[in-house]
């Protein structure tokens, strides 16, 4: 019984991931236009939650504080870092 | 640290109360190795705001002239694939080698599945890159050429570095048995490999869709 659930747990995720490609793909081969960014990001982001939540088994129940806090610490960190260098450097390409 | 009975010890596929002594001694080994992981994560971040702050110049060919749509899409495959296939792997030597009944036979199979799929996504990807460079976009041209090519190769390398560790992990397994060493070794390289794909989805995503939008 734990078993099975264990394997359907990757089936889950594997169809959950299949989908959220699926979609951005099909997107930019057939309407494209810049207004499907919007669904390639959300798509992403989507995609990104089912990979840690059924691949990597994190989740906000059940695991351990110091798990959670390492990666919510890295995510708090690339948003600095990431954004923190698209804002420095789309200032500067404005005032040129 | 002892955690009650049923919950996670470390994030990622836990061993389980059947491992015994291997469940307890992954806690500190894998904890260790998501440490690791997540400081990987920050410099594949850097490399992406490098990449976001580059536009592609008119001296040389853009985006919908080097990227091969189809290649992505087999990569993409590829990648995804080979990732449910290493979780079928852990998932098997979490459940069939938990003390009694042990089919390595099984293990092995998925592993080297993974490997493949593995050396197929690298195979598209390096002709990817000759076609790049052929079609006048070595990475020397522009920035953001450069940007786009430490970006994809830095995955690429790390990729060609999951498939040696699990060639080794493979030779091991049959050389010595599925003992705890491999078995906190393959505990750590599941995560490194579905990490890749983590990385590959904003890779595919943000630089080669958002670049052929």
């Amino acid at each position: 019984m734990k078993k099975s659930k264990e394997l359907h747990h990757y089936l889950t995720g594997f169809a959950l991931a299949a989908v959220l490609t699926i979609i951005p793909f099909t997107l930019v081969a057939t309407v494209g236009g810049a207004r499907s960014y919007i669904v390639l990001v959300f798509c992403a982001i989507l995609q990104v939650i089912v990979h840690f939540r059924f691949f990597l088994h994190l989740s906000f129940r059940g695991q351990q504080k110091e798990d959670l806090q390492l990666v919510l610490f890295t995510g708090f960190i690339l948003f600095l870092m990431i954004g923190g260098t698209i804002w420095v450097l789309g200032d500067l390409y404005t005032r040129m | 640290m002892s955690a009650p009975t049923g919950q996670s010890l470390h994030p990622g596929l836990n061993l389980g109360e059947e491992h015994g002594d291997d469940h307890l001694e992954a806690e500190t080994s894998v904890f260790g190795f998501w440490v690791f992981m997540m400081s990987d994560l920050v410099t594949f971040g850097m490399f992406f705001a490098v990449f976001a702050t580059t536009v592609p110049l008119a001296c040389c060919p853009g985006p919908k002239e080097l990227f091969d749509f189809g290649s992505i899409a087999w990569q993409t495959a590829f990648l995804l694939l080979s990732s449910v296939t290493s979780g079928m792997a852990v998932l098997t030597m979490k459940q069939e080698h938990g003390g009694r009944g042990a089919c390595t036979k099984k293990l092995v199979f998925w592993l080297l599945l993974t490997v493949l799929l593995g050396c197929g996504f690298l195979y598209r990807e390096i002709s990817d890159f000759i076609s790049m460079a052929a079609a006048g976009g070595p990475p020397t041209r522009s920035g953001y050429l450069s940007a786009l090519w430490s970006l994809v190769g830095l995955h690429g390398l790390h990729v060609t570095g999951g498939i040696i560790w699990c060639l080794v992990i493979v030779v091991g397994v049959l050389v010595r048995g599925v003992d705890r060493r491999w078995k906190l070794a393959l505990l750590r390289w599941a995560v490194f490999w579905h990490f890749l794909d983590v990385v590959w989805i904003f890779i595919f995503s943000f630089v080669f869709l958002g670049g052929l939008l």
